[in-house]
């Protein structure tokens, strides 16, 4: 893929592929209809509020989770792509309607779903900029500058292209 | 390698918990006692040793006593910085897959029982 980035940055991308022993169908219910997602979205006894959701490409996908103990995550994001039951792609780093969003966490996900023996393959690749790990581990979970949200917005304009 | 991976269940585990987190991450900035490290968090005092001792058993972290202060710091070598955070995104990513497999598998359990009814009806 033509890519602007100068950086390689898939030492960082996670890749989890599972055998979901359903169709394709099931799947994609689970994923899109916001009163089954946050039935497994997050840990309990953690639980999770879909603040929005509109599924769309420019649409807010927006989680926001509470623990046992008062703690809170705070996720708003957007879809970015939507194939209906076999791809989905999200992202902190854009908010409803592509508003460029500053998050704690900048990241992106595809989410793809595909017939297999036995049920269905299910990948998600979620992925971080490298830039971002680095500076977060000198600074150990805090803010980054602007500069660095600034490239990774070039950075993903530039794989959108 | 395989010793290495038992090791990376026990940091996934550690870092699996919000406020396991933000531990690393005060300690990001060098030694602290452990009632400094305590005082941000609005919780009993035995839970938070909870959830140092389970930091501790990970070799995240570790503690020594002087007097009647214990301090505790990061392990550096537990995992580099990169590694560390890198594995805490694999472990809430790797949970969430689990969940979300389960959650499918029982939802079609259950689309099966209820289908079969619906296409006699329909």
């Amino acid at each position: 893929m033509a890519n602007a980035s100068s950086t390689p940055v898939e030492s960082n991308d996670l890749v989890i592929s599972r055998l979901v022993r359903a169709p394709r169908g099931a799947l994609w219910r689970a994923w899109t209809e916001p009163a089954l997602l946050k039935e497994w979205w997050c840990p309990k006894p953690w639980t999770t509020e879909v603040k929005a959701f509109d599924l769309r490409p420019g649409g807010a996908f927006h989680t926001f989770m509470k623990g046992p103990d008062g703690g809170t995550s705070d996720n708003p994001g957007s879809f970015v792509e939507v194939v209906p039951q076999s791809r989905l792609a999200f992202t902190s780093m854009l908010l409803a309607d592509w508003r460029p969003a500053t998050p704690w966490l900048a990241f992106s996900a595809i989410v793809t779903m595909a017939d297999e023996a036995g049920g269905t393959r299910y990948v998600a690749r979620v992925m971080h900029p490298d830039k971002i790990t680095r500076d977060r581990h000198e600074e150990m979970g805090f803010f980054d500058g602007w500069n660095t949200c600034i490239d990774q917005l070039e950075a993903f304009a530039g794989d959108l292209r | 390698m395989a010793n290495q991976y038992a090791q990376l269940s026990d940091v996934f585990h550690a870092l699996a918990d919000p406020t396991r987190r933000a531990i690393v991450g005060a300690l990001g900035h060098g030694p602290e006692s452990v009632s400094t490290l305590a005082a941000p968090f609005e919780m009993a005092l035995p839970s938070f040793l909870k959830h140092l001792s389970v930091l501790e058993r990970s070799g995240v972290i570790r503690s020594s006593k002087v007097g009647r202060v214990r301090t505790c710091e990061l392990v550096p070598k537990s995992l580099s910085p990169a590694e560390r955070w890198i594995a805490e995104q694999r472990a809430a990513w790797e949970a969430r897959s689990d969940r979300t497999a389960t959650f499918v598998e029982n939802l079609h359990q259950e689309n099966l029982s209820h289908g079969k009814r619906k296409l006699h009806s329909r």
